[in-house]
């Protein structure tokens, strides 16, 4: 009898301490999805034609669930210590519904991160960048997303300035290849914004140029965003489903 | 003693010298712009013509298949070999006039000495400048050399360079913007999440069914903190009876 009540107190202590992890990590999980949604990042009029409603909301249903699992695991401390098998199935309910929409969550992030490859950005680039007759205020917002990205990071296109020279776009349409076999942009600029030697720059010559693409530098903070949301998610996820594994054990053996 | 040196003057007044140079692209320093769709980049031709310091030293730009039927005679600046006729009807033209000023040698270390076949967009459809170096109107493929005139007579030339092809553009529908297909990481995130959701629902229909058929009978195995505890029923004493015994 003893030894049987050791063993129920090892386990009450052990479902303890996981409803206090999982308590702790729904704050951490609600605070950095209200960061990543109250920091938009500059990008956004480059993503916004790309799904990123879908990083948002994924964001938005990880705030909730992580609230929700922080309650939650007060109830299942609460449940674990009183025994109450009515509470502990009131816990494991609510905590299974939370676990289906944090898995949503996580497969949207993730899915929403293998989107975003260069190809999508290189053809949203060529096709409305400088566009001449900008259809609507979103493009000239995306030239100057564009424009400043170019300049902050010193890159040029998506891949690099011979993404200008293998396709042809809306800027091709009004900025001659003779004259502009990239934008100015991709220019070295000096401090008035007039490129360091225009003929250098034109020519191509190492230093007078960018070089690299820019799509290290986009897709850099969205994937640790993306990663955040995901794979944290996913982690809070294996360990919730040990605690709730060990709950139901426990739920069986009370006695009613 | 007369006849030898007419005989070594005929040949230089007939026949234009042919150098041994050929005209190529920069190889270095390695150039992104080196060929875009409508320029090119050659190396200048320093100390080729070291020997024509009265010349004017002209690039004759022509289409590949029209090279071998230049003739080196035609002057530049006619409508023949007009820069805004080109390529139809005229199938070379002459640009980048130079003098041997232009091209000092030996070419000091450290410059970057190029010419940019197409640079001027200015004066391209402006037929008063008929040695425009304007952009060239389409991907080739070109072969250039170089000619030095002394007044209107050729006194010297290059090799025709190899054939120069420019880049042709692709339109950007010919990208395909679809999603790559999805990466190790997300089916894993979604397999794995799929099987433990799974899991905890058999998990949880296993304990309703369990407790429906329990709430019928069954035994338990944990006992609640507070047990019941047996009180010990103290009846009245069964006082021996010995009388009852006899």
């Amino acid at each position: 009898m003893a030894k049987s009540d050791d063993c129920v107190h090892i386990l009450q202590g052990l479902l303890v301490f996981g409803n206090v992890v999982i308590g702790m990590c729904g704050i951490a999980l609600t605070a950095e999805c209200i960061y990543f949604v109250s920091n938009p990042h500059d990008l956004s009029p480059l993503l916004k034609t790309t799904e990123d409603s879908d990083i948002n909301a994924a964001a938005w249903i990880s705030i909730f669930v992580g609230l929700a699992l922080f309650a939650l695991s007060i109830l299942g401390i609460i449940g674990v210590i009183k025994a109450s098998r009515t509470l502990l199935l009131v816990y494991i309910i609510l905590m299974l519904i939370t676990f289906a929409f944090e898995m949503a969550s996580c497969i949207t992030a993730a899915t929403h991160q293998d989107s975003l490859t260069p190809d999508l950005f290189l053809k949203q680039m060529l096709e409305r960048y400088q566009k001449s007759e900008p259809a609507n205020n979103s493009d000239n917002q995306l030239t100057k997303a564009w424009d400043e990205l170019m300049l902050q990071n010193h890159c040029c296109g998506v891949l690099g300035p011979s993404d200008w020279q293998d396709y042809t776009s809306a800027f091709r349409l009004t900025h001659s290849d003779a004259d502009y076999p990239w934008p100015r942009a991709c220019c070295v600029l000096d401090a008035q914004g007039l490129p360091v030697n225009l003929d250098g720059c034109k020519l191509g010559v190492p230093g007078y140029y960018n070089s690299n693409g820019c799509y290290d530098a986009i897709s850099g903070p969205v994937n640790t965003h993306a990663w955040g949301v995901a794979w944290f998610g996913f982690a809070i996820l294996c360990w919730t489903f040990c605690v709730l594994l060990g709950t139901m054990f426990y739920w069986s053996g009370i006695d009613y | 003693t007369m006849l030898p040196l007419l005989l070594l003057l005929l040949p230089a007044a007939h026949g234009t010298a042919q150098l041994r140079y050929k005209p190529a692209l920069t190889k270095e320093p390695r150039l992104e712009g080196l060929r875009t769709a409508s320029t090119f980049v050659l190396d200048q031709p320093r100390c080729v013509f070291k020997d024509y310091g009265n010349a004017d030293i002209w690039l004759v730009v022509a289409l590949d298949q029209d090279a071998s039927t230049f003739n080196n005679t035609a002057g530049p600046g006619t409508p023949e070999t007009a820069f805004q006729s080109f390529p139809d009807p005229v199938r070379a033209y002459m640009t980048l006039n130079a003098t041997l000023v232009n091209y000092p040698c030996p070419k000091p270390d450290g410059d970057i000495t190029v010419l940019r076949v197409g640079s001027e967009t200015s004066c391209a459809q402006d037929v008063t400048r008929p040695t425009c170096n304007g952009p060239l109107p389409g991907p080739g493929p070109y072969r250039v050399k170089f000619l030095a005139l002394e007044g209107s007579v050729p006194v010297a030339e290059t090799a025709w360079s190899e054939p120069i092809m420019l880049k042709t553009a692709k339109s950007p529908s010919s990208i395909s913007a679809t999603g790559s297909g999805h990466s190790a990481g997300m089916i894993a995130i979604t397999t794995i999440l799929s099987i433990l959701f799974a899991i905890l629902l058999a998990g949880l229909v296993a304990m309703l069914v369990f407790w429906s058929s329990e709430s019928c009978g069954g035994s338990s195995s944990f006992s609640k903190p507070e047990s019941v505890t047996v009180r010990r029923y103290n009846t009245h004493h069964v006082y021996d009876q010995p009388a009852a015994r006899l």
